[in-house]
């Protein structure tokens, strides 16, 4: 599930800074050369590229706060080749690509929010592959590069396997937010592993408090929360080749290795004592209010699992780093896999094959492209070369740390697999695991629907 | 600004494009039918023919493309797969049947179609014979009206609130588990409790369409002949009598047309339950399902199958609701 992170502040700023000229958007937020964090040589060798009197669309579902940051980073791009940039957001993109795909109109570059997307269009025809060079620089110079690599590779019309996606902008799932004040007072450590985090859930329960804060509520969408824990939970528990085939659907969902992480999760959420209002509660508790139990005093739990964009729903004023912080969602130390993390990011690719479009995703390989959005707001990236000391605040410094560390990323797992799937009978399915139904016939129930897809 | 800009010259293009419409076909008929000279006789009859087709064709031409074309399409896609590139024949149509999803579906439309149009008339005719009664009748129909001016998607939103759980020892927000409470007993997670979830969201549905069914009752009350009435009170009838062996034959049609008329409604029932439960804890409707696979599913081909299940519950009741309206002249 994505849930986009807006910035505030940045955009207010960046309001300020391209008011005065709003129509030519040459202005850039960062002035070329004058801050030494940035690498401004990467910047200089993009001149070399001149694509005056070419225009480059760009396309994706970015709008309000960021796509006036999408904007200051293209602006960099239009100012070193002298093209004319253009992005257009839209909040039913899903739907846009694919229309103007299928019409024949497509943009130059298009932004997915999902790769299961990119795998269709991919499929159809309408993307063009980025190439082995990019495939392997990917491999190079993101962490955990080969895991960005197969989520940017899928099969052509021809069915040969070939690199289509480039991710840039990533968001961190495996989090768990607290308030450090709380931990302090009670004398709680951070758990380095996850029989630490299962040992201090049961410390916390046995001294007459409640650990957890989980709701899984979200209107329409009521139940990704819960996706998002099961496939965690699936990444501690097994492979990263059984994470992907599950994704895919070559493990089927009853199977007991996930029906063991589907398990794992009961284990925090099926339990009175553990979860705040009762495991009763947390189905319908909107995810949004279900954090607010952390800052209650005396605290109504002391730990929220949840994704890097939660700060936007806690309380006004809260600061995070110091009233509230975060730690990764540990793994097993029996099991031996690493440090996973699971997170979402967007996919550029080519859908018009021009010049232009080839020297954007040069100009996303640069460093530069990268740290003008890291220096604002949202905005997270596994490239090794980019300048971390850029990072505009230090939360997302350390979420950067969680990310540059990991073993293995994996996407959002709900976000590959079909909808019918993803987005509706996973949900369906956690939603009833957590009222009380046998994990087996919610995995045999979820599995039946995939199944029956055609 | 813009928004205002685009509504206000919609409205402006809409009224004098009829306008337009109406005096250039009237403007082209009397040029190439003249009803005048010698075949003055044969052209009026000729225009007279021709005139009503021409006053029609926008609406026609409207109703093909956005009623007519559309349902051919569904027929067509829910022949075809998720992407409506291969024909698959019938298997949508076994994937629906076999569907544990649809048939929970049919169940809940099943019930929001026995209760929801009984409840929502019964109500509507006890508030329309009360109210008449009243001095401040009018105050008491114009709140009971009231809900009609809200969106589904709003009352849904206000509805939440009422259900709303809180964790125990945390304070209830929710009104109803506040009563509840307040009565000493412990609160509930309502939405999730099936099958009185259902009861629940057909709650919100009842309370906007009382309005409306007390409104048309009201009128059709008022219209019965004094006559009738005093016949029955000089004939020693109770107040019970009078309603039910002389006003409610009398309005009965209207009861009916009301009846229909919800029931309509409530088949193709869908923003309540998408904002409320989204078709989890066993509430699933038809017209949610359908959005589903539309939207979620990106299968046209089952979306579609579903959209015609509606469409074939919807028309019978469609046709004997529109001619019981002629008949009542209403």
């Amino acid at each position: 599930m994505r849930i986009d992170r807006s910035a505030g502040p940045a955009l207010l700023s960046l309001a300020l800074a391209t008011a005065p000229q709003l129509a030519a958007a040459q202005d850039l937020v960062f002035a070329p050369g004058e801050d030494s964090r940035f690498d401004w040589e990467s910047y200089e060798a993009l001149k070399q590229t001149d694509l005056s009197g070419q225009t480059l669309t760009v396309f994706g579902p970015w709008l309000g706060p960021d796509k006036a940051l999408i904007d200051s980073v293209v602006a960099y791009f239009a100012a070193a080749t002298g093209a004319d940039v253009r992005y257009s957001g839209s909040d039913s993109f899903e739907q846009q690509i694919v229309i103007d795909t299928g019409a024949g109109s497509p943009p130059d570059i298009a932004i997915f929010p999902q790769p299961g997307l990119v795998a269709d269009l991919a499929a159809r025809g309408h993307i063009a592959p980025l190439g082995q060079e990019t495939a392997d620089w990917v491999l190079e110079n993101y962490a955990a590069g080969p895991s960005w690599v197969d989520l940017g590779t899928h099969q052509g019309p021809d069915g040969a396997d070939a690199f289509y996606g480039l991710i840039y902008k990533v968001d961190l799932k495996s989090l768990v937010w607290f308030v450090p004040e709380n931990f302090e007072d009670a004398g709680y450590e951070i758990p380095e592993t996850m029989e630490d985090l299962k040992a201090l859930t049961q410390q916390i329960v046995d001294e007459g408090e409640t650990p957890w804060c989980i709701g899984l509520g979200s209107g329409a969408a009521t139940g990704w929360p819960a996706t998002d824990w099961v496939e965690d939970l699936m990444l501690r528990l097994n492979t990263p080749e059984d994470y992907d085939a599950w994704t895919r659907g070559e493990l089927a969902f009853d199977d007991p290795k996930v029906l063991a992480a589907i398990e794992e999760f009961g284990w925090f959420v099926r339990n009175d004592d553990f979860v705040q209002g009762g495991a009763g509660a947390v189905a319908s508790t909107d995810f949004r209010d279900s954090p607010k139990g952390l800052f209650a005093s005396p605290p109504g739990c002391y730990m929220h699992k949840q994704a890097s964009f939660i700060p936007s729903f806690f309380p006004e004023g809260t600061e995070v780093g110091l009233d509230a912080d975060f730690f990764y969602f540990p793994a097993y130390e029996e099991q031996d896999l690493g440090k996973p993390v699971l997170g979402g990011g967007t996919t550029f690719a080519i859908t018009r094959d021009t010049e232009a479009a080839r020297a954007f995703i040069e100009f996303l390989k640069s460093p530069i492209a990268h740290e003008v959005w890291m220096a604002q707001s949202g905005f997270l990236t596994p490239l090794k070369t980019a300048n971390p000391e850029v990072y505009g605040d230090p939360t997302l410094r350390k979420m950067a740390d969680i990310l540059l560390a990991a073993d293995t990323f994996r996407f959002d797992g709900s976000d590959l697999m079909p909808g019918a799937v993803g987005a509706g009978a996973f949900w369906t399915g956690m939603i009833d695991y957590a009222g009380g139904a046998d994990a087996a016939a919610v995995g045999a129930m979820i599995r039946k629907t995939w199944d029956s897809l055609n | 600004m813009e928004q205002l800009a685009f509504a206000s010259a919609t409205i402006v293009i809409g009224i004098f494009g009829c306008v337009l419409w109406f005096w250039g076909s009237n403007w082209l008929l009397d040029r190439a039918l003249p009803p005048r000279g010698p075949n003055a006789g044969r052209n009026i009859g000729r225009a007279a023919r021709v005139r009503p087709w021409l006053f029609l064709g926008p609406a026609l031409l409207v109703l093909a493309v956005y009623l007519v074309w559309p349902v051919v399409l569904s027929v067509w896609l829910s022949l075809h797969d998720a992407s409506g590139q291969r024909f698959v024949g019938l298997g949508n149509w076994r994937w629906l049947i076999a569907d544990d999803k649809f048939r929970e579906s049919i169940r809940n439309n099943l019930l929001w179609l026995l209760i929801v149009p009984a409840a929502s008339t019964l109500f509507g005719l006890i508030a329309a014979s009360l109210t008449d009664r009243l001095r401040w009748g009018d105050l008491a129909k114009s709140l009971i009206f009231m809900p009609m001016a809200i969106s589904f998607i709003g009352a849904s939103v206000i509805w939440k609130f009422i259900y709303d759980f809180r964790g125990e020892g945390q304070a209830q927000i929710g009104l109803l588990n506040a009563v509840v409470e307040g009565l000493g007993g412990a609160p509930q997670t309502w939405l999730t409790l099936s099958p009185w979830n259902n009861l629940m969201l057909m709650a919100v549905l009842i309370w906007i369409q009382t309005g409306f069914a007390m409104v048309i009752l009201s009128a059709a009350l008022r219209g019965i002949p004094e006559e009738t009435v005093e016949a029955a009170v000089l004939d020693g009838a109770s107040p019970l009598q009078i309603f039910f062996k002389i006003k409610v034959p009398q309005i009965w049609g209207t009861i009916a047309v009301v009846w229909t008329t919800i029931t309509i409604l409530v088949l193709t029932v869908f923003d309540i339950v998408l904002a409320m439960t989204n078709g989890q804890w066993a509430t699933q409707v038809l017209a949610n399902l359908m959005f589903d696979w539309m939207f979620r599913g990106n299968d046209t081909g089952r979306a579609s199958a579903v959209a015609l299940v509606i469409m074939l519950l919807v028309t019978p009741i469609m046709i004997w609701n529109i001619r019981t309206a002629r008949r009542e002249g209403m």
